[in-house]
């Protein structure tokens, strides 16, 4: 299943918010805890990555995952737990709303 | 980048924001993802080859396009962080300034003082040349308005005030000019009664098209017609906004109404606003000239000069054509009036160089001053900045070495240097604010033809440019010392660079040698003018100036209106104020010494050649004693008696300079005088009866001019001057002699009371304030430089502490070792002061004309200040070295 436009962001957000991951960790997360109907591409996730670090709401630094490999960890900024917050709220009233559409008989 | 670099270059406040490894970071990152990933699908089970397609699938494209993506996020981030982080970078250059201040606030807070000194100096000093020189009169289309005076080779006149009927002539005869207006060189009083006691106002006369030429409305009712110019017309007067508002209480009905002036109806026409002034002409209130239309035909009229003359030059007339069209006027009146204007000349100058002409060369010296004034407080603060620098050596070698661009050095430096400039540019503006007031009430008075000398944004933007130019120039020397620095060199040498050190050193050097030859010019300009002023204040007055009080009193003419009555006055004036307890002697004078003269004319001696050019004399009329209340001595023949009166025989004295200079060895006592220059059969003739000592004039600097004493009882003057020699303090007696005044006359204000020395001091004013304030701007400069040579060698010092260890150890005396590091300072001191002697030999030339009978090279004081400043620079070489030396030669060695 494809991620809804504009979700991975938020994602990516939601998953940081329990500490620092790399990339691959992400991915996983994302995947387990959609109970695989999200399926991430790697392309899309550096890209989100980037994205967000980029108006700082993380920061990225190299670091050594547990299999002692070089890796990217990424955090969150006190601008990235307040931009989680508010996308948080924003997207499940969006939720109920299309909910509220869909289940109209 | 890896971790330990990022926190290194985090350390030392680096960007860690790199694009041009951004790709390189993108395709680690990428690998890193795939890595993981296969690695997973290994430990599930999968052979490394099946692992490694799945995992590439699973990028959703191709693997150099998703390279491609990752690349351009990377590099978009990277760039965009750069940016914001240069932002960020300021903000970190500008804490990182104030944390170094902090280091070291003492000398942050030097630093900045002696900046804002400096700045302050100037915004001051740069307010008072924008008030008066600078900023454009106060009239209409200003630079059409011109001066005109009079000049005459034979009386050496030059720029002088005009006779009425010139002035006339040239008004209706010079088509240059639209119109041509006039006032009397000096302003005169009035009393006003009705308002309480009687005031005395000051009044400034001028011709009824005054304030037309000058392009001035009234702010209430009107200004003067040219037709108020003449007796004929009723008599009004012109409020200044200052009078209206202080005396008749801003009261706006008064226009049209009659107020009582010298006992006189006079209606009031109208209010100046409150912007108007008339640079050196401060009154309360302006009268019409009021002439006679008969006296036009009369001699007087065109002998007497005591106008300053105002034309409006007609639109697009230059000076030089207006100028052309004048002379045709004077060569006309040359030959129609020979008796008066044979020799007459005249000529115009821009009205606003006229009025500022006496200000503008004091205003320009204390302003060169200032700047060179600032110009040492700069290199004093980027000296200072360069020691830290070099301080720093190490730890900026450590940053270019991790690839830190020298252009965030450089960046750096600058913000350390803006942030000083800022700072001392705040409170040298503040200073400024204070010192522009101090200045103002300061001042001489009259100095400053200016009312309103205040901060305005030119004067701001001055200080403003004064501050970036502080900034610009002490940030030069780090700045290029930075660039050219060699990161390795430093490293390798531990931090004890000797290339970097000497080249910081070198330019510390150059700094102090300008501070060194700034402040010595800066001296030697001031020891000139301390030098003039102590030779002025030498110069014997010619009176004895102690225990005597001056009381000027002006007689309204026509309550007055007989000579009889001016003399009843005066004798009882003298026999009453004779009577008051304290007072030893009195008499009356037209004019006290050291004020300027108002009577000159030319004279003739009895059985000589009439003298044709060259017999200017001044006049003063006095009553018989004024000798021996002023201690002015007798040299020959009599002084006046009682008998002088005016129906004896006409008599006067004359002082020595005149004596000397008409009568060489021959005795004058007995010759027979006349003050026409061409004497003819309705002359005077009047005898000189005796030679008196010569009392200075105007003022103390200029030469004593030749002078006849005429008795007041025979020459008759309705404003004279008590003067009265005390027992004790003259002041004490001014209340005892104001009611002896308004008993005599109740409508009469006195004019003004003042102890002769007052009027001494007064008369050095401007000498001894333009000496003053270059002296302080001196002594601050002398000091900035003296501190510049302790810092440089105590820098020195602390150097070469080791190696005067080394030669203690090793024998040497102290006094050698001292030797080694002070010679140093020394060397550099005598550099500056024949550089400094040599601005100095450029530059003093122009004070020439400030100077009192010193020449801008004396060798007094071109000998001296240098002698002096060297001793003091051997004293702040000599300290610093002097404590290296006693250093415990052991511990030096010991230590690092």
């Amino acid at each position: 299943m494809a991620l809804l436009k504009g979700t991975l962001d938020v994602l990516v957000l939601k998953a940081l918010s329990f500490g620092p991951m790399h990339g691959f960790e992400i991915t996983r997360w994302i995947d387990a805890g959609s109970d695989g109907a999200f399926t991430i591409e790697a392309a899309a996730l550096l890209q989100a990555l980037h994205r967000l670090e980029e108006r700082r709401l993380l920061t990225g630094a190299w670091g050594i995952t547990e299999n002692n490999r070089k890796a990217r960890y990424y955090s969150l900024t006190p601008a990235g737990k307040a931009q989680l917050k508010t996308e948080t709220a924003s997207i499940k009233s969006s939720v109920a709303a299309l909910r509220a559409i869909l289940d109209a008989r | 980048m890896t971790d330990d670099e990022r926190k290194a270059r985090e350390l030392f406040e680096l960007s860690i924001h790199r694009p041009d490894l951004a790709g390189a970071d993108a395709d680690a990152e990428l690998q890193s993802l795939l890595d993981e990933h296969i690695h997973e699908l290994i430990t599930r089970g999968r052979s490394p080859e099946a692992a490694r397609e799945e995992a590439l699938r699973h990028l959703g494209a191709p693997l150099p396009s998703v390279t491609a993506r990752v690349h351009r996020s990377a590099e978009h981030r990277e760039r965009r962080l750069k940016l914001t982080d240069l932002v960020e970078d300021l903000f970190a250059d500008l804490r990182y300034a104030l944390r170094t201040f902090g280091r070291s606030p003492a000398l942050a807070a030097a630093a900045i003082l002696t900046l804002a000194l400096a700045i302050g100096a100037n915004t001051a000093i740069f307010s008072a040349v924008n008030a008066v020189m600078l900023r454009p009169l106060p009239y209409a289309e200003p630079n059409r308005l011109v001066m005109l005076w009079e000049q005459n080779p034979d009386f050496n006149w030059y720029m002088q005030d005009a006779a009425p009927a010139n002035m006339l002539d040239w008004k209706e005869q010079a088509g240059a000019f639209a119109d041509v207006a006039a006032y009397p060189s000096f302003p005169s009083n009035t009393t006003l009664t009705g308002y309480g006691e009687p005031i005395l106002l000051t009044s400034q006369p001028v011709t009824g098209n005054f304030f037309d030429v000058l392009g001035v409305r009234a702010d209430q009712g009107r200004t003067f017609h040219w037709e108020e110019t003449w007796t004929s017309a009723p008599r009004v007067v012109i409020l200044s906004h200052r009078a209206w508002r202080t005396i008749f209480g801003a009261d706006r009905a008064l226009i049209g109404k009659s107020i009582q002036l010298g006992g006189r109806d006079v209606q009031v026409a109208g209010v100046l606003p409150e912007s108007f002034s008339l640079p050196g002409v401060d009154v309360d209130l302006w009268l019409p000239v009021r002439w006679d239309p008969a006296s036009r035909a009369q001699v007087s009229f065109r002998r007497a000069h005591w106008l300053r003359v105002i034309g409006r030059l007609k639109p697009g007339v230059a000076l030089e054509s207006a100028d052309a069209a004048l002379q045709v006027v004077v060569k006309r009146l040359q030959n129609d009036f020979p008796v008066t204007n044979t020799r007459m000349g005249a000529g115009l100058s821009p009205l606003h160089e006229f009025l500022v002409g006496k200000t503008r060369l004091p205003l320009l010296v204390m302003f060169g001053a200032v700047a060179f004034l600032l110009l040492i407080a700069c290199a004093n603060v980027a000296n200072l900045l360069l020691v830290r620098a070099a301080g720093r050596e190490r730890e900026s070698a450590v940053r270019l070495a991790l690839g830190a661009g020298r252009g965030r050095l450089l960046r750096q430096s600058v913000a350390e240097s803006g942030v000083f400039a800022a700072a001392g540019g705040a409170v040298g503006i503040a200073l400024g604010w204070w010192g522009t007031k101090a200045l103002m009430a300061l001042q001489p008075a009259g100095m400053l033809p200016v009312t309103d000398v205040s901060m305005s944004w030119a004067v701001l933007a001055y200080a403003f440019g004064a501050t970036v130019l502080c900034a610009v120039i002490f940030s030069v020397a780090p700045t290029v010392w930075t660039l050219r620095r060699v990161p390795a060199d430093v490293l390798r040498d531990e931090g004890r660079s000797v290339s970097g050190t000497v080249r910081a050193r070198r330019w510390g050097e150059g700094l102090l040698v300008i501070q060194v030859a700034m402040a010595l010019a800066l001296t030697l300009g001031a020891g000139l003018l301390v030098r003039s002023y102590l030779l002025l204040l030498r110069v014997e007055p010619g009176f004895d100036a102690h225990h005597v009080l001056a009381v000027s009193i002006n007689l309204p003419g026509f309550r007055y209106d007989s000579t009889s009555k001016v003399a009843a006055f005066y004798d009882a004036l003298q026999r009453e104020t004779r009577a008051l307890p304290g007072v030893e002697n009195v008499a009356v004078v037209s004019e006290v010494p050291l004020s300027p003269p108002t009577w000159s004319s030319q004279f003739a001696v009895e059985g000589r050649e009439p003298i044709l050019a060259g017999s200017h004399v001044v006049h003063r009329e006095m009553s018989p004693g004024y000798q021996q209340v002023m201690r002015v001595p007798l040299r020959s023949g009599r002084l006046f008696t009682p008998a002088d009166r005016e129906d004896a025989p006409l008599v006067v004295l004359i002082n020595e300079t005149l004596a000397r200079t008409y009568f060489k060895d021959q005795d004058p006592v007995g010759t027979r005088i006349s003050f026409d220059r061409v004497p003819d059969s309705t002359s005077t003739w009047r005898t000189i009866v005796g030679v008196v000592g010569d009392e200075r004039q105007s003022n103390l600097g200029e030469p004593v001019r030749a002078e006849f004493l005429a008795p007041h009882a025979q020459e008759s003057r309705s404003a004279m001057n008590l003067v009265i020699r005390t027992q004790g303090d003259p002041a004490l007696l001014i209340p005892a002699v104001r009611q002896v005044v308004g008993r005599l006359d109740p409508l009469l204000a006195i004019t003004s009371t003042r102890t002769m020395e007052d009027v001494r001091s007064a008369s050095l004013g401007r000498d001894r304030f333009l000496t003053v304030l270059m002296l302080s701007f001196a002594g601050v400069g002398l000091v900035l430089g003296i501190v510049g040579i302790y810092g440089v060698v105590a820098q020195l010092a602390r150097r070469r502490t080791r190696e005067m260890g080394i030669r203690l150890a090793l024998g040497a005396n102290a006094g050698q070792v001292q030797w080694l590091v002070a010679r140093r300072g020394l060397a550099l001191t005598m550099i500056g002061i024949v550089a400094g002697i040599s601005i100095a030999l450029g530059t003093t030339r122009v004070i020439r004309t400030l100077l009192f009978e010193v020449a801008p090279a004396d060798p007094v004081t071109f000998v001296m200040v240098p002698l002096l400043v060297l001793l003091t620079a051997g004293l702040a070489s000599w300290l610093p070295a002097a404590r290296a030396s006693r250093a415990d030669p052991c511990q030096v060695l010991r230590s690092d």
